[in-house]
């Protein structure tokens, strides 16, 4: 029994994760309406500036090396957005989706060719000790750095809510999702929003690629699959929600952990998808989404 | 300027055109991309090392005259797809007369009937899964099969570890992941124990900590992970975040230095059974362990060790048969009988499945040690 409370931090280490990816697509989705398939592969090119500054840059302590991969991935997600998204902005709905799975594609290849293909790991920079007060209180044997990814996971998310809910920019960023053609008429600059939106969306993913490589692995495919986990998790959530996107990536890992420790390792995928298909039935709109009526 | 160039088009059309009869091709299916690019890069060295020594002395014996042999080295990258398109292309587009391949049985078993259909003998040096092979004509392995390999660990667990439980996690999207782990299950509880825990995962999964807690509640004596050295450290590590403390056990997928260099210390005490080991005794493969360290600044796995014994295995049917034929090779092949190998002595009784034994290999500070050996 005592293996349940580590079982849901299993859960929420994984959750916490695709929360962080799943961010940047329910943003970007919510501003101009893009679904934006490279972003799974802008959370691996997080995973490996990570791995780059960590190794090339061992004597930065983790508080500045996090933050600074951070901000690089943030300026090649604000790149992809100003060379390859932007002029497609009035074009035709496909292809712009094509674009951002060809942008993908290119991101992979190149990360596979200047990096290498092989599973790398981020030499861990976070304590590996278990917490002694969970293991005598709760018989639950986590290591600091899964508790610790879990809560700077949280803390960013509750970052990114201030900003979004309480500063200038992000009332402007919710204006923009409101209605994007009449809010740049009233002064706001649509293409800067635009740019914030891509820089905290990558840089959220960045941050997400670097755990991700501490208690994981990371190589350049790992973003595929990866990312459709929490495109998933942000369609549930209710895409364009930021508290959907959280929510839903947590009951996703919630409920593929849960399927693995109580039923079988076999359904995990089949029991997990099946369920959120149900779910979908249910709420067409994800759990926070709210119905769109198209006027025709 | 540039139409000077043209000029040389012909000397390139001569070039591409120079007479190919007097070389023998051989094929070879190899991942030297993709995840376990590791692998086919010990293919690629000792693939080298045969095709240099062969043709240092003229080549290989045909009949009456003296044929040099050219290797050709397709990249499957460890996808069955891609082993397919592999298979067809030497076979269709370079001719070849035989090949070395493919190295996981997923891409064997996807690249074997086309070899077989189209009648081209291939040794396959690592694919251990027993359907390689199964009711084909044309293809042999260099290497022991599953069955046998996962009664040896299953031995080694009840034997010397007396161990009493075991847990296993392994890939079931891949035939030599699922083949093993089921092997070991049935023969370890023949012999009096009892798994506590068979949990599965699927290729590219990398987060593994539901399955291991769920293992760590049944509390195993061993944890067999009968999976590639690309996967075995992370599940490894993950293990022991999380408090599973077993003795871990593991087959010859973890045979390859990258196992250690992911791993680190955390690899240590680990057991696993391969085909060889460095430290044997037998002079072919001291001969061949010293050049091979020599030339590529790497001691042999046993991936490099199988594909040497594989291309000479090709080359001494080749020679054997006396004619630069296909079915010759395959009769000739199928006829071989105590072929001192790298890898110990091959000898095909009707099947394409040599009859060898098996060592199993401890970890020891990032070190592979031979730690027993075990024949069938």
């Amino acid at each position: 029994m005592d293996t349940i409370i580590q079982q849901l931090f299993n859960a929420a280490q994984l959750g916490a994760v695709y929360a962080l990816i799943a961010l940047g697509y329910s943003m970007v989705y919510g501003i101009i309406r893009l679904i934006n398939f490279a972003h799974g592969d802008i959370f691996m090119v997080g995973g490996f500036v990570g791995l780059l500054l960590t190794t090339r840059l061992g004597w930065l302590p983790f508080y500045l090396l996090m933050p600074l991969a951070m901000i690089l991935t943030a300026l090649a997600g604000v790149a992809v957005e100003r060379v390859a998204y932007r002029r497609l902005r009035n074009a035709q709905r496909m292809s712009v989706v094509i674009t951002t799975l060809g942008v993908g594609i290119f991101l992979e290849n190149f990360v596979r060719l200047t990096v290498g293909p092989e599973t790398r790991q981020i030499p861990a920079r976070l304590p590996s000790a278990p917490v002694h007060w969970l293991q005598q209180n709760l018989g639950a044997f986590v290591t600091w750095d899964k508790l610790l990814i879990i809560l700077i996971s949280l803390a960013l998310m509750a970052i990114l809510w201030l900003v979004v809910n309480r500063t200038l920019i992000g009332t402007a960023m919710r204006a923009v999702a409101d209605n994007k053609d009449v809010v740049p008429l009233m002064g706001v600059n649509l293409n800067l929003i635009i740019t914030v939106t891509f820089a905290i969306g990558s840089a959220l993913a960045a941050a997400g690629g670097i755990f991700y490589g501490q208690a994981y692995s990371i190589d350049p495919y790992m973003g595929i699959d990866l990312g459709w986990k929490a495109f998933i998790a942000a369609v549930i959530g209710g895409i364009g929600s930021i508290e959907g996107a959280v929510l839903g990536s947590f009951l996703l890992a919630g409920v593929e952990v849960i399927t693995v420790a109580y039923l079988s390792s076999n359904l995990k995928n089949g029991i997990a998808f099946g369920l959120l298909i149900l779910l979908l039935l249910v709420w067409p709109w994800g759990i926070m989404g709210k119905p769109t009526l198209k006027k025709v | 300027m540039r139409l000077r160039y043209l000029a040389l088009l012909p000397l390139l059309v001569l070039a591409a055109c120079k007479p190919t009869a007097q070389e023998l091709k051989i094929g070879v299916s190899a991942p030297t991309t993709g995840s376990i690019s590791a692998t086919g890069q010990s293919a690629k060295n000792a693939i080298a090392l045969v095709q240099d020594e062969i043709n240092a002395g003229g080549g290989v014996k045909v009949g009456d005259k003296q044929v040099k042999v050219r290797f050709i080295i397709e990249d499957d990258e460890d996808k069955p797809e891609s082993a397919a398109t592999v298979f067809q292309k030497l076979i269709n587009q370079d001719k070849v007369l035989a090949i070395v391949g493919s190295y996981t049985s997923k891409c064997s078993n996807a690249g074997a009937p086309i070899a077989e259909a189209a009648g081209i003998p291939v040794v396959s040096p690592w694919s251990t899964n027993p359907n390689v092979t199964k009711g084909r004509k044309f293809i042999f392995r260099a290497c022991f099969i599953d069955p046998f390999q996962g009664k040896v660990v299953a031995q080694f667990a009840t034997g010397k570890l007396k161990a009493k439980t075991a847990a296993v996690v392994y890939d079931v999207a891949s035939d030599y992941n699922k083949g093993i782990a089921e092997v070991f299950r049935d023969e370890f509880t023949k012999m009096g124990g009892k798994i506590v825990g068979f949990e599965t995962y699927n290729t590219k999964d990398t987060d593994f900590s539901a399955q291991l807690t769920k293992i760590k509640g049944s509390n195993p004596d061993v944890l067999f992970l009968p999976n590639y050295f690309n996967e075995v450290p992370l599940q490894l590590q993950q293990a022991r975040k999380l408090g599973l403390n077993a003795v871990v056990l593991g087959a010859d997928g973890w045979d390859n230095p990258e196992l250690v260099k992911l791993g680190g210390k955390v690899m240590d005490g680990a057991y696993f059974s391969n085909h060889y080991s460095p430290d044997v005794d037998a002079p072919v493969a001291k001969t061949f362990i010293a050049k091979y360290t020599t030339r590529f600044g790497i001691v042999p796995d046993a991936a490099a060790a199988l594909t040497y014994d594989s291309a000479n295995l090709i080359l001494k049917a080749v020679a054997t048969a006396g004619k630069a034929d296909s079915k010759a090779i395959r009769d000739a092949l199928a006829a071989t009988t105590g072929f001192p190998g790298v890898t110990g002595s091959i000898t095909y009784g009707g099947s394409g499945d040599p009859v060898k034994g098996a060592v199993v290999i401890k970890v020891e500070n990032g070190k592979f040690v031979f730690d027993s050996a075990v024949n069938p």
